[in-house]
Formats: C-alpha cells, structure tokens, sequence
C-alpha cells in the first residue's frame, strides 16, 4: 500500500517535472531560434517588405504622453503597412514589476519604455541591445545632449534612445509671496535661492490653522516610487555629497560623509523642527494653494492647463531655478526606450524607435507633451524653449544637471535613498543610523552584483 | 482463499482511490510542489529576476537574512498585526455573530450591512481607507476636527501607521468570521439552553459554558485561517503605505516582494519565503494540537 503510493507519487512528480522541463526546452528553442531570425532579417530590410510585423511596446501609463505616443504610431503605421505597433499603457506603480516578470518569463515585449537609471541593471543582465551600430547608422547621436548620452551609457554602450530630458525647479505660489510681502526669487538660474532662504520664506508662509504648508520639497511627497528619490538625491549632491565612490565600488565613506549628514538635518528639521513641510502631501496641494513653495518638472504646465485651467502662470504662480546650498545641482534623467534581447524583430523595432525619438519624432513629442526635449535640434527648433518658463528649465539643465548614478545596484540605491529620507523625514530617526542603515543596503547590492 | 479474495479486493478498492486521487494531486503536483521545490533550490543560489546566469551561493543566502535587520523588522510587524488582529476581529465577530442570530424583524438587513465589506475588492477598500486617513482632507480627520478630538495621521506616522491597516483589515474581514460562527452557533441545539435556563443560569454562564465550548471547532477553524490571512497579510499594505511609512508596515510578504521584484534577487527573496512558510507551518501545527478535543458534542 505504501510501496505504491510512494510509486504514484514518483510517477506524478517525474510526469509534472517531464512536463514542465519540456516546456522550458521549448523556451530555449524559440530563444536560440531568435538570433538567427534576426540576422537573416538584418542584411536588407526589405526582405521583411510583405510579411505582416507585429512590435509590442511597453510603457507607463501617464496621459499626455499616451496621446504622443498614439499620434506617432499613428504616423509609422501609415509609413510602415507591414508594421503593425501593439501599444499597452501600463499603471505606473505597476510598470517596474510587470515589464520584470515579463523579462523574468523570457516573454518580454520588443521595445520597453525605461527610466534612466534602471538601464544599468537591464543592460548588465543581458535583457536589453545596446543601440550604437543603430545610432551610427541614421539615429543622429550628435544631435543628443551630452548629459543624456552619459545617462542612457552603460559600460561604454548606449542602450536606449532618450524620449526627452527631465529636470524639476521651484514652483512658487506668486500671490501668497506678494500677500507677505516676500521678495520674488529671480529668474536667473545662477541666483538660486539658497535652502536658508527658502526655509525663511517658508516659514513666513506656513500657515497651519489654514492647512498651508510653507515648502514641500519633493513633486509627489513620500512616494513609493523613483519620483521620491529623484528629487531628494538633489538635496545630497547640493550639501556637496556624494551616494557612491568615483569608481561605483562603494557608497561608505561618500553617503556617510559630514556633507550628507548636513543635508539629512536639514531635512530631518523642514518635517520634523521647522514644521513648515507636508508629511503627507495632499493631491494636488500646490495647484489648490496648500503649499507655497513647491518642485515640479515640465510637464507641470500641462497638467495645471488640463485641470487648473485658473491657477495662471505669471499670476497665481512663478517658476524659479532650483534651490542651491554648497553647490546648485539638479536632478536629470528621464524615460527612453530600449530594444529587449528577445526581440525578433529588431530592426523594425530600432525603425520604430527612431521614428518616435528622432529628430523629427522629438519634435513631435514636444508639441504634445511639453516635455524637455533631450535633442538640440528640438531646443533650436521651438522657439518657446528659450524663453520663460521652459528657458529655466533648459539653462538649470546644461550648466546644473546631474544624473543618477548609473549602475546596476540602482534598484538597491533607489530604495535606500528612499527609506533614508523617509526614515529621516517621516520617523524622525537618528541621522547617523539611517545614513549607516543606506550605505549598508547600497554595499550589500553592490556586492551581490559581484557574485 | 477467504483472504486472497479479500487481499484482491482491497488491492481494487485502493487502486479506484488512487485513480481518484491522481488529477488532484497532478495538478498539486505541477502547480504547487514543483515551484517550491524550484524555488528551495533558488533559494540556494545567487539568482537574479531578469538574469539568464545564475551561480551557487550555498548557505550564504540564509546566512545573510538571519543577520538582517530589516528582515527582523518585518517580521515583527507581521506577528505583531497578527497580535493585535486575531483576538480583535474574533471577538468582534462573534459579538456581531451573537447579535445578528436573535430572530427579530430586520435581522436580515443587519447580517448584510455586516457582510457587505467582505463583498468588496481588498483593492478598492484599501484605496478607499487611503482616502478617508489623508491628514487634512480625509473623511475620518475632518470628523474628528468636526467633534474636537486632534487629528490622527496613520499614513504619515510610523508610530499608529499599522494600526490604520489594523482597522481597515478587521473591517473588511469580520463579516465573513461572522458569517462563520453564525454557522457554529446555529448548530448549537436550543434545548441546551432551554434547560440551563430552567437550571437558573445567566447570560452569561450560558455563554461561557454552553456557547463557547459548543463553539470550539469553530472557534479553532476561524483562528487558524486568521493567523494565516494575518500572517500572509500584503494587498492593503501594498496599495495603503506601500510598506511605509518610515517602512513601519512593511511585513514579511511585503519584504518578499519588494527583494524579489524590485531588488530583483529572487534568491534572497526565496530564503526568506521558505523561512516564512516553516514559521507559519509549525504555527498551524501548534495551534491545531491546541485545538483538539477529545469530546465530540
């Protein structure tokens, strides 16, 4: 009786097991196959001409960019009959996970939309092409800001074509500085304000008994996603810090130093001390006159046109450069699109990219989105783009702009310059401990890398 | 030959069990006990969510979680929501359960009213709670400004921020538990307590000496599902706090989670999934030996 349940079980387990290493080989078959697909596909490409070409593509869910995207697959399907563009908008929060699990599966889409610093990590595994022949070929690399190149480059190689550039300044609420009689910051993105005058301006403009808040120092408050980190890190690289060492071995000795612990008491007393910062950033606070003193990138503009349309720029709110306190640095770095390994077409898929992150396709996409563009010939072409507000935006970028460290531990430096500022902020924790427990996190994904 | 015939009989009887059991137990088999044993085996290794390499770590993976901090952090959280939740949401429950069972007119809109959260997605409930906790505008704060009480942050203060899940939790689930021991106490026959009435007891010694004993295999079915619901607890922390604030409500599932498919290293993740899984095995153990009766009413 037991001799044949342990016989059954046997059976079953080597019949599930036969059944789901089948599968797998499978996998590897159709992934060995791609290779060879694709360089039969690549000495011309009209051999492809006929055949109907089906392109996944991948990217977060945010609207105005949606309706960019659509308008020029809209263009490349005309231009392309045999190309066919499948375009799903992922959640935001979601975005991470789902595109991972694909990647994970080996069910990945041809083109995947990416943040800049994630590229490392998808690049050092293998997942994504590096893009140089293509750039050589007709992408107009020349043509690319220089910052947004060292961003999308990853030992040597770039992996991805930016959609455009990304940087954030101070939102300031116009009529609550006048109604205090508080001197308006300039213009001029080498007179920042420094963080002791914008704590003093906050701290006239705090008003608790009517739920104002002085300074809110981050675009969408304690988020659990990149837009935490990518506002906060500024806060180090201004104090003068550094998050990790030159060669990228190690984040001891440089998060840890005197100049990030300043930077951390500082932050520790706007939320905690001074008071004059939101721990919990209502929706839409700057817009409705619950902050004052508020950062926010390009597409701010947009998003206030569509849901403010009375909130006027010029006379309800102004834009400054960013704050400075050593050093006036901001944050760079936005999404591009990469081209997956598994990717059976990649040829088609480079066409599609280019068609969308090109030279024509930039301008296209800053009609519509209003975003910064990460080309030179976008910047020369819209005249709008030298003049107020966008020229802060692009002057801050070329003299201050500073990307996120690229490297594959980013997911680990994410998250640890996330919980520190959380730690800090929100708990009221010791700086020294929460500065040791981020240093400890980045080195242990450091070290994992190594392996 | 008596035997032997019998001997056969047998043989046939188990063979049609067996023939019963085998599509269960294929599915089991693929769906469950091969990813598990796949993910000890990743647990031994060093291996990455996107990664198509992967190298032998041994026991380092199990060496480093045991010395992890934030690893003992969300394992106190979850014990500790499971502290507060499981003898919170069971006397709730069997206080609504209790009430509801009276026959009156009107019965039957309360047992609704009670079980309508459990009908709702823990998704929309939690976005939801997310709402009504906003420090200035959320529903729960303009009420307690309304009657003069002093604001309560749950989302931004990790010092209460687990009890907000706590609250949102209960509310969702009780209605079920309720539902559960309705079921118990209807079949707790009325002469029982026609004739402790008879006998002169009160209320509440028929509660504690008819209802709740008569109770017992109820009772252990609701606290075993509970401390494992409460134990696994991850879609409202998740959507709510995403494990903040401060990472004050990040719990074991939310740890897992966050390693595996935002640190992307599956096999640390994995070592402590199977750490996890062992804890609340020898839990489940325990509290069934606990629960055992030896009379059956």
């Amino acid at each position: 009786m037991k001799k044949s349940l342990l016989l059954l079980l046997a059976v079953v387990v080597a019949i599930g097991l036969a059944a789901c290493s089948s599968k797998s080989n499978n996998g590897q078959g159709s992934s060995s196959a791609s290779p060879s697909a694709t360089e039969s596909a690549s000495p011309s490409d009209s051999a492809a001409e006929g055949e109907q070409i089906e392109l996944t593509f991948w990217r977060h869910d945010y609207a105005p960019e949606a309706e960019a995207f659509k308008k020029l697959i809209a263009t490349f399907e005309e231009k392309h009959p045999n190309i066919k563009v499948n375009f799903q908008m992922i959640p935001n929060d979601q975005y991470e996970t789902k595109i991972r699990t694909a990647l994970a599966g080996g069910n990945p889409p041809d083109i995947m939309a990416l943040d800049a610093p994630t590229l490392a990590s998808y690049a050092n595994q293998g997942a994504i092409i590096p893009l140089d022949d293509y750039f050589a070929k007709d992408g107009n690399k020349d043509d690319l800001l220089k910052p947004v190149i060292e961003g999308l480059t990853f030992n040597g190689k770039m992996y991805a074509a930016p959609n455009n550039e990304g940087t954030i300044v101070m939102f300031y609420n116009k009529k609550m500085f006048e109604e205090k009689g508080i001197p308006l910051p300039s213009k001029n993105v080498d007179e920042a304000w420094t963080w002791d005058q914008v704590l003093d301006a906050a701290k006239k403009l705090n008003d608790p008994a009517k739920g104002i808040y002085g300074w809110n120092p981050t675009p969408w408050g304690f988020a659990g996603h990149e837009g935490a980190p990518y506002s906060e890190m500024a806060f180090l690289w201004q104090a003068g810090a550094e998050i990790l060492s030159p060669d990228g071995t190690t984040a001891k000795g440089y998060l840890d130093s005197p100049e990030a612990k300043k930077a951390m008491t500082f932050w520790k007393s706007l939320f905690n001390t001074e008071k004059v910062s939101p721990k919990e950033l209502p929706q839409d606070a700057f817009w409705n006159g619950k902050v004052a003193i508020h950062v926010d990138g390009p597409f701010a503009f947009s998003y206030q046109a569509q849901n403010f349309p009375n909130f006027k720029l010029g006379v309800d709110y102004d834009v400054a450069p960013l704050w400075k306190d050593q050093k006036m640095i901001g944050t760079t770095g936005s999404w591009g699109m990469a081209i997956t390994s598994k990717s059976e077409h990649p040829d088609e898929a480079w066409q599609f990219v280019n068609w969308v992150t090109g030279v024509e396709g930039s301008k296209v996409w800053y009609e519509v989105t209003k975003n910064l563009p990460a080309r030179q010939s976008t910047f020369d072409a819209f005249a709008e783009l030298k003049e107020y507000p966008m020229n802060i935006y692009a002057e801050q970028l070329s003299k201050y702009g500073h990307p996120r460290p690229v490297t594959p531990a980013y997911p680990a430096i994410s998250e640890a310059i996330r919980l520190l500022f959380e730690d800090v902020g929100l708990g009221n924790g010791d700086v020294d401990e929460a500065l040791a427990k981020a240093v400890k996190k980045i080195d242990d994904g450091i070290a994992l890398l190594k392996q | 030959m008596q035997r032997l015939r019998f001997a056969a009989y047998d043989k046939q009887e188990s063979r049609a069990a067996f023939l019963f059991i085998i599509p269960a137990f294929a599915l089991l088999a693929v769906f469950i006990f091969y990813p598990m044993i796949q993910a000890l085996w990743i647990s031994f290794q060093n291996y990455n969510l996107i990664s198509s390499h992967s190298s032998f770590a041994g026991m380092d993976n199990y060496r480093k979680l045991l010395s992890d901090g934030s690893f003992g952090d969300s394992l106190w959280h979850s014990f500790y929501f499971t502290l507060v939740v499981l003898p919170v949401q069971t006397a709730i429950s069997l206080g609504l359960a209790i009430l509801v069972q009276k026959k009156f007119r009107g019965v039957g809109f309360f047992r609704t009213v009670y079980f309508i959260p459990v009908v709702v997605s823990f998704a929309i409930a939690s976005t939801i709670f997310r709402l009504i906790y906003n420090k200035d505008y959320g529903m729960l704060n303009v009420i307690l400004k309304g009657i003069g009480l002093p604001s309560v942050d749950f989302l931004s203060n990790p010092d209460i921020s687990m009890l907000g899940i706590i609250v949102l939790c209960i509310w969702r689930a009780m209605g079920f538990v309720m539902v559960i021991f309705l079921a118990g106490l209807n079949n707790i026959p009325e002469s029982l307590y026609e004739a402790a009435h008879v006998d002169g007891a009160s209320p509440i010694q028929r509660f504690f000496l008819i209802t709740l004993p008569l109770l017992k295999r109820t009772m252990a079915f609701v606290v075993i599902i509970t401390t494992m619901d409460a134990l696994k607890i991850f879609i409202p922390i998740y959507i709510t706090t995403s494990g903040g604030p401060a990472g004050s409500t990040s719990t074991v599932v939310h740890f897992i989670y966050e390693t595996a498919f935002k640190q992307m290293n599956m096999g640390y993740a994995a070592v402590a999934a199977f750490l996890f899984f062992f804890l609340v095995l020898i839990i489940s153990i325990v509290q069934l030996r606990v629960f055992r009766t030896d009379v059956e009413y």
